[in-house]
């Protein structure tokens, strides 16, 4: 302390010298860190982690109010058009209704074939929710920061949904914080299929609000308004979960509009799938008994 | 422009308000609006921060604060480019560094033009950068509009500063 107090006029041409230098020093830092991120991906991940966790209770804080003030809006701008949201709902109702006769007719029906082919079902979903408590915010990244981790049992990999559809999928998870990479980001690839022709795809996002459809067979010849359910391939991922519809079919270019509207989530839900669900122990055996059954058939009928 | 390192007689907290604000404004540009449009992209606040105290008081805005603020900024928002925030923020501080006597003491809109150059070439580097990274073009849409909400939403920024810059840093 004496020692710095009596020595600042001498050390005052080095520190301005230390001083001139840390700018360009900080950007040699910057540079390293972006190629050590591309290399080394691990120690961002933690580092990541680690921030959002200890960042995730002032982000509470702040979002409170500040949904408070969006939901403000919103009501605002439902009183507007109460009149024509009461009409659309009531013709939705109408036809809601009858398709929850078409669902009560199908639920019957699969309950009885499900026990005329001893089907076992999938372990029940157990779905987390969560809060958005930040998103990304900048123009090269699409993810959000919820509320929940790995206390409240969120695993990476995990799908996230609201009640539209898909949202994306867990991709850094902390104590009491996750990050849900979206459907529309640069990194996200996402195996899904058409629900008609139940074809494999991969949807990836390319940071517009509409990802795409990659290794479709060249055979599929897709059609805009097909609709898009997850594929349920790498086990975490619980299949038939609806993702959104072809927006576009341009130049061997396919594009899906997302049903979950992405821009303003509020609540999510991580759908736990369960290890149970990804290796069924009672469905362990099912597979082999059905391929007997199915190779025992050829034979019977020689 | 004369740096004092150790001036006793002026408070340290009042020192850090720029510091502080930055930090605030990082935060601020992840807090979820849940506004259509508005979520998936929001205003870079952060370089609202940087600009402003480069411009009126750099002298508080030492590289390792701006460093630090792009750093954060770029663990919060998730990219997998960790630096690419802090390598522009820094960017922007020094290249402002030479040209702030031409904005100290004009009128706003001087300021607000400033700015507007400022962040189309910050927002034009980081889809470059970016899309170098990435090897291969990314849309220009998302960014434009980057570009776009935060010119817009410049002047609400500049005013907070202003405020906490009057307010803490009068007599600093």
């Amino acid at each position: 302390m004496r020692e710095r107090s009596g020595a600042v006029d001498r050390l005052g041409p080095v520190r301005a010298v230390a001083q001139r230098l840390a700018g360009p020093f900080l950007v040699v830092v910057s540079m390293m860190f972006i190629v050590l991120g591309k290399a080394d991906v691990l120690l961002f991940d933690r580092l990541r982690v680690a921030v959002a966790d200890a960042a995730a209770p002032i982000f509470h804080v702040i979002a409170e109010p500040v949904a408070t003030v969006a939901a403000g809006i919103r009501r605002a701008e439902g009183v507007f058009d109460l009149y024509r949201e009461n009409e659309r709902l009531r013709e939705e109702n109408a036809r809601l209704l009858q398709w929850q006769e078409v669902a009560r007719r199908l639920q019957a029906e699969n309950a009885e074939l499900r026990n005329l082919t001893k089907f076992s079902p999938e372990g029940a979903n157990r779905a987390i929710a969560a809060q958005v408590i930040a998103n990304s915010g900048g123009a090269f990244v699409r993810n959000v920061l919820i509320n929940a981790g790995t206390r409240d049992g969120v695993i990476r990999g995990q799908a996230a949904v609201t009640g539209d559809g898909l949202v994306g999928r867990v991709a850094e998870v902390g104590e009491r914080a996750a990050r849900i990479l979206l459907l529309t980001d640069l990194n996200s690839r996402i195996p899904v299929m058409l629900d008609g022709s139940r074809e494999r795809a991969v949807l990836a996002g390319d940071n517009s609000d509409q990802p795409r459809l990659l290794y479709l067979p060249a055979t599929i010849t897709p059609t805009k308004g097909e609709r898009i359910v997850t594929a349920g391939a790498g086990g975490v991922f619980p299949p038939g979960l609806p993702v959104g519809i072809i927006a576009s079919v341009e130049g061997g270019i396919v594009r899906v509009e997302p049903y979950a509207e992405l821009a303003r989530i509020e609540y999510v839900r991580v759908v736990d799938f369960g290890l149970a669900g990804v290796l069924p122990q009672s469905a362990v055996p099912l597979p082999k008994a059905a391929k007997g059954a199915r190779n025992a058939d050829p034979d019977a009928a020689r | 422009m004369r740096l004092v390192l150790f001036q006793r007689e002026a408070g340290l907290p009042n020192k850090l308000v720029p510091f502080a604000t930055t930090l605030l404004f990082v935060l601020l540009s992840l807090v979820p609006w849940h506004i259509p449009g508005f979520a998936v992209v929001t205003p870079a606040f952060a370089l609202m921060a940087v600009y402003h105290w480069t411009i009126y008081r750099v002298d508080l805005l030492p590289p390792i604060t701006v460093f630090a603020a792009g750093l954060l900024l770029d663990l919060l928002n998730g990219t997998p480019y960790v630096g690419v925030s802090a390598l522009s923020l820094l960017i922007t501080r020094a290249v402002l560094l030479d040209q702030r006597r031409f904005f100290v003491n004009r009128l706003f809109p001087v300021l607000w033009a400033g700015f507007l150059v400022t962040a189309t070439a910050v927002i034009a580097f980081e889809w470059a950068l970016v899309s170098v990274l990435h090897g291969a073009l990314l849309g220009t849409r998302p960014f434009v509009f980057e570009a776009v909400l935060t010119v817009a939403s410049f002047p609400i920024g500049s005013l907070i500063l202003a405020r906490a810059q009057r307010a803490f840093l009068a007599r600093v």
